[in-house]
């Protein structure tokens, strides 16, 4: 029974890192210190290069919509290493990362572009696990 | 199966008991191996970038080092060792932390590494322009440092993370969930073992009764 204690409490950590409240890119911007408070109380703080570089690949419009940091739901339901981008800002700036078409409020990813977008957007992009 | 035997009680309760735990076991196994593949790509993604940050900051050093024996050479090892004293630093490095699954990683931002001769502290007047070359290669040097500490210390922690979710994956999925199954089956087995034995008991009952009316 202890193992079971423990594998739930693994299982309540794993989307800890998550922020309380996610801020658009608009408001990341205009922050001096673009930063989120985590569920477990931390700070997460965006690198200004990274905002630099989704200001330019998205639409000023879109500024207010994308909210940061965009979130990379593993399932374990859609297979190993298959990935899923929602929102349709989201969505169509991960599609211009990979350059590929964005289209739609939800985007299939897998591993080798999962590493591709975490390699450019390390610090505005975060893993979501989707409990089964 | 003789272990198994031992350590579970055959009853149906037992049995749905396990089949929750089975299901928890393997929920728990197939996110905790998302999230080791996830850590191996973040692991590698670090490890790259180290190789180009460790790559760059060589060279950079090894033209800071020439630099400064040009600098030696032209003012002479006293005169610049007396302007290196001279100099003053004050780096401003703001730690900042991002997280990778729930792993603390360290951020380092350094505001300006790089500065005009004037802010550097020493004379002007009785030092060489190829001690201003060489401070300028050592900066540049530094930032780049500071760059691969924070990579270093981001694959250290990823590492520790990944060592730790390897070991739970494979508890799960060599030990935990297998003794699951096997006293899943142990029980299964069992109940209809009873169930065939009511079964031929009712049978045989129900022959005697025949017999004796």
């Amino acid at each position: 029974m202890n193992v079971d204690r423990v594998l739930k409490f693994e299982l309540s950590r794993l989307n800890v890192h998550l922020p309380e409240r996610r801020i658009s890119l608009k408001e990341a911007l205009e922050s001096a210190k673009p930063q989120v408070a985590a569920r477990d109380g931390s700070i997460h703080t965006f690198k200004q290069e990274e905002l630099d570089l989704l200001a330019k690949i998205v639409p000023e419009v879109d500024w207010g919509r994308l909210q940061l940091p965009i979130l990379i739901a593993l399932d374990p339901k859609l297979g190993r290493g298959a990935a899923r981008i929602t929102g349709e800002t989201e969505v169509r700036a991960i599609g211009q990362i990979l350059g590929k078409k964005g289209k739609g409020e939800e985007l299939l990813i897998y591993r080798p572009e999962v590493a591709i977008v975490r390699g450019k957007l390390p610090t505005t992009t975060q893993y979501f696990f989707v409990p089964g | 199966m003789a272990a198994v035997a031992a350590a579970v009680a055959p009853t149906r309760m037992e049995l749905l008991r396990l089949k929750q735990r089975v299901s928890l076991a393997q929920r728990g196994h197939d996110l905790l191996r998302e999230k080791m593949d996830a850590l191996v790509i973040e692991f590698f993604e670090v490890l790259r970038s180290i190789g180009k940050a460790r790559a760059g900051a060589l060279k950079q050093l090894s033209l800071a080092h020439q630099a400064m024996s040009v600098c030696s050479a032209v003012m002479g090892t006293i005169e610049t060792r007396q302007a290196s004293r001279e100099a003053k630093r004050e780096l401003e490095v703001e730690i900042s932390t991002r997280h990778v699954m729930g792993i603390v990683v360290p951020t380092l931002e350094v505001e300006r590494v790089e500065r005009d001769a004037l802010a550097r502290g020493y004379s002007l007047h009785t030092t060489s322009s190829t001690l201003d070359e060489a401070s300028k290669e050592f900066e540049k040097a530094l930032g780049l440092l500071v760059k691969l500490a924070e990579l270093e210390e981001s694959a250290r922690a990823i590492a520790r993370e990944l060592e730790r979710t390897k070991r739970r994956v494979n508890a799960l999925e060599y030990i935990l969930i297998p003794r699951l199954k096997a006293a899943l089956k142990f029980i299964e087995m069992r109940l209809d073992e009873m169930e065939r034995e009511n079964f031929s008991r009712l049978k045989r009952i129900k022959a005697m009764l025949e017999a004796g009316a």
